[in-house]
C-alpha cells in the first residue's frame, strides 16, 4: 500500500492550518533591574560546609501575551529541578493546567513548599531516588514563590499564566517570542513581584515586531 | 509589661495570612546583604524577633530562672553569615534579651556564637574555631528557634541534676538539692546547645559523619563558662561524635565527652590532695533520627556520670521526639522525655541524687508566612518519689525572622 496519498493529505492539512492561523514574531529588550545579590548560604550547624559559592541566576523577565487563551488539550509537564542547592530555573513561566515536576539532583533531602495563594503545597522531604518525581498541577493564574524548608536560601518563582505565549528573557533582557497569533494584543513584561509593564500592540504577520520595555 | 503586650499584638497582626514574600522582607534582605563586586566575599545579616510566654513554669524543669508567673521573655537574635572565597565561612550570633536562659536579668546584649570555618575543597572536612555549639548529639542541628518544633529543649538539655559547678563536693553525700549552692549552679547533662569556646574538626565520608572538638568547658557547663574571657583552657573538654547514615532517611550516632564539671573558681574549694580531674563528667550518648516526607523522628539516650571523691553519681536521660506536618502551615510535635538517677549513700541510707522524672511535651506550630510562626506547648511533668505531683506548664512563642 502506498502512503503517498496520506502524505499529500497530511501536508495539505498542515498548510491549510497554517494559513488559517498565521503566527507572528515579537522581539525586543526588557530593561532588567541591576540587583544581583546572591544569597549567603546559612550553614552554621552543618557537619561540612558545602564547597564554594552557590550560583544564582541573574535577574530575568518573562514576556507574555496577556490571556486568557484556551488551555491545551493535553497539558504539558515541565521540570523545575533542585541541583547544587539551587532551583533551576529560578524563574519558570507556565500556562495554567501545566504539571511541574520537581526532581532532586542533590545528594541530600529537599523540601519544596509554597504558601502562595495561587498554589499552596508542601512536598515534604524527599530523596533524589524517590520515585515518582514529586509534582504539582498549577490550575490558578498568579505568582507562586517556591522555597525549600531545609535550605533557607533557595528560592524560585513560577509565573502561572492564562496564555501559552510567553518567553523568558536572557540575562541582558533580550527576548524573541514566536508563534503569537495576529491581532491587537496586550504584551506584558513581568520583571518582579512589584513590577510588570504592559503595552498594547498590533501584531501582524509581516516580519518581526519590535517591542521594548525600557 | 504593657509594651510587651502591645508588641505581641502588633507582631501577631502583621502577617495574618500566608502569602508571597512580603516586599518589606525582600527589601530588608537585600539591604542586609553585601558582597564584593567580583564575588570574592559576601555577607548577610539576618535575625529573629521572638516573644515567649510561660505559665506554671515552676512545675517545669526547664532553665527558666524567674519567679514571675506568667513570665514573658522577649528576644532579638541577630546573625551574621559570611562566605569568604570558596573555603572560608564565618558566622556570628548575638542576642538582646534577659539572659541565655530566661530570667529576671535586665535586657542586655550578648555574643553567643562566633566562628570561622575552613573547608578545603574536595576533602570533605571542616575545621572550625571560635565559640559555637557542641558537636554532641542530634538536637543542636534543630535547636534554633525556627527549626525547633518546641519552645524548650529536650529534658537531657535542660533538666538539672544534683551536680553543681561553683564548689567541689567533698563526696557523694554532698550532691543533690540542699547542698547550699545557688540554683543556677546546678547542671543538666548538656546545657542547651553548649556554646563553649574551642576548635572542632568534622567531616563526612560516604555515609559516615564524624566530629571531634576541644572546648574550654564541658557539655554541662552553664553559659557563664562558655566565653574564653571567662574560662580559659586550663581544663579543656574533649567531645566526639560518630554517625552513620545508611540511607538519607536514617541516621544512627554515638557521642562521647570527657571534661571537668567544676568552674575554675572552684579551685579554692578543692579538698586537700584533690584535683579538677577528680571531678569529671563523662558522657556517652546514642542517637537515632528518621525523616521522610512530612514525618521527622529523633531520639537520644544519654548516660552520664559525675565523679566525686569516693565514687560516681550516674544519670540516664533520653527522649523520643516526632514532628508531623499536617498541612503546609501546621505542624504537630510530641516528645516523651525520661531521666533517672542512681542511688548514692546519704548518711545512714541510700537516696537518689536527683529526682527521677518523666515529661511529655505536646506542641503545635502554625506558620503564618514562610517567615513568621506561632508555637503553643503543653508540658506534663511527672516527677517520681516523694514529690510525685503532676506539674503542667504552658508556653507560647511567636517568632518573626528576617
Amino acid at each position: 500500500m502506498s502512503y503517498f496519498p496520506l502524505l499529500i493529505l497530511g501536508a495539505t492539512f498542515v498548510l491549510s492550518s497554517a494559513r488559517a492561523a498565521p503566527t507572528c514574531v515579537v522581539e525586543g529588550r526588557v530593561t532588567l533591574p541591576t540587583s544581583d545579590s546572591a544569597p549567603v548560604v546559612q550553614q552554621r550547624y552543618e557537619i561540612v560546609s558545602k564547597e564554594g559559592v552557590v550560583a544564582t541566576n541573574p535577574p530575568r523577565a518573562v514576556v507574555y501575551v496577556e490571556g486568557p487563551f484556551p488551555r491545551e488539550e493535553s497539558p504539558r509537564t515541565v521540570q523545575l529541578a533542585q541541583k547544587d542547592l539551587a532551583f533551576i530555573p529560578s524563574l519558570l513561566p507556565i500556562q495554567t493546567g501545566t504539571r511541574v515536576e520537581f526532581p532532586n539532583y542533590d545528594d541530600t533531602f529537599h523540601n519544596v513548599f509554597s504558601f502562595s495563594p495561587a498554589k499552596r503545597f508542601d512536598l515534604g522531604r524527599y530523596r533524589p531516588t524517590d520515585l515518582p518525581v514529586p509534582s504539582q498541577v498549577f490550575d490558578l493564574p498568579g505568582l507562586v514563590t517556591l522555597r525549600c524548608e531545609i535550605h533557607q536560601h533557595m528560592r524560585a518563582l513560577i509565573l502561572v499564566l492564562e496564555s501559552p505565549y510567553f518567553v523568558v528573557t536572557d540575562a541582558n533582557g533580550n527576548y524573541r517570542l514566536e508563534g503569537v497569533p495576529p491581532g491587537t494584543r496586550v504584551l506584558k513584561a513581568w520583571i518582579s513581584s512589584k513590577a510588570t509593564r504592559a503595552r498594547t500592540v498590533e501584531i501582524e504577520g509581516a516580519g518581526p515586531l519590535r517591542v521594548d520595555f525600557p | 509589661m504593657r509594651c510587651l503586650l502591645v508588641l505581641l499584638v502588633v507582631l501577631l497582626t502583621l502577617p495574618t495570612r500566608a502569602e508571597d514574600q512580603p516586599t518589606w522582607r525582600e527589601a530588608l534582605t537585600e539591604a542586609l546583604t553585601v558582597s564584593a563586586p567580583n564575588g570574592a566575599w559576601k555577607a548577610q545579616v539576618s535575625g529573629a524577633v521572638t516573644l515567649e510566654a510561660y505559665r506554671g513554669h515552676q512545675g517545669n524543669p526547664g532553665l527558666v530562672f524567674s519567679e514571675s508567673d506568667p513570665f514573658i521573655h522577649p528576644r532579638l537574635t541577630l546573625f551574621l553569615d559570611a562566605e569568604l572565597g570558596r573555603e572560608l565561612y564565618a558566622f556570628v550570633q548575638a542576642r538582646v534579651d534577659r539572659g541565655f536562659d530566661p530570667g529576671a536579668d535586665p535586657m542586655g546584649v550578648r555574643l553567643d556564637e562566633y566562628a570561622l570555618r575552613y573547608t578545603p575543597q574536595g576533602r570533605g572536612i571542616s575545621v572550625q574555631i571560635g565559640q559555637f555549639a557542641t558537636v554532641i548529639g542530634n538536637w543542636v542541628a534543630r535547636h534554633d528557634v525556627w527549626q525547633n518544633p518546641f519552645v524548650g529543649a529536650p529534658l537531657p538539655y535542660e533538666y538539672l541534676t544534683g551536680a553543681y559547678d561553683e564548689r567541689a563536693p567533698s563526696g557523694l553525700q554532698d550532691l543533690g538539692p540542699g547542698a547550699g549552692v545557688d540554683e543556677y549552679a546546678y547542671l543538666p547533662v548538656v546545657w542547651g546547645p553548649s556554646y563553649a569556646t574551642g576548635i572542632s574538626l568534622s567531616g563526612r565520608k560516604g555515609g559516615i559523619e564524624y566530629a571531634v572538638e576541644l572546648k574550654n568547658a564541658g557539655p554541662s557547663s552553664r553559659p557563664d563558662a562558655w566565653p574564653i574571657t571567662e574560662v580559659g583552657f586550663s581544663h579543656p573538654a574533649f567531645s566526639a561524635r560518630l554517625a552513620y547514615r545508611p540511607d538519607l532517611r536514617l541516621k544512627l550516632g554515638l557521642s562521647y565527652s570527657d571534661s571537668t564539671y567544676l568552674l575554675p573558681s572552684a579551685a579554692r574549694t578543692l579538698p586537700s590532695g584533690r584535683r579538677f580531674s577528680d571531678y569529671r563528667q563523662r558522657l556517652f550518648s546514642q542517637e537515632f533520627s528518621y525523616e521522610w516526607r512530612h514525618l521527622q523522628v529523633w531520639a537520644e539516650a544519654f548516660h552520664s556520670s559525675f565523679d566525686v571523691p569516693g565514687g560516681s553519681a550516674r544519670t540516664t536521660a533520653g527522649y523520643v521526639e516526632s514532628r508531623y506536618k499536617v498541612t503546609p502551615q501546621l505542624f504537630l510535635a510530641l516528645r516523651w522525655n525520661r531521666q533517672t538517677f542512681s542511688t548514692i549513700d546519704a548518711g545512714a541510707s541510700r537516696a537518689r541524687w536527683g529526682v527521677n522524672t518523666t515529661r511529655y511535651d505536646l506542641a503545635a506550630v502554625y506558620r503564618f508566612t514562610p517567615d513568621s510562626q506561632f508555637k503553643a506547648q503543653v508540658t506534663s511533668n511527672r516527677p517520681s518519689g516523694d514529690t510525685s505531683e503532676v506539674g503542667v506548664a504552658y508556653a507560647v512563642q511567636y517568632c518573626l525572622r528576617f
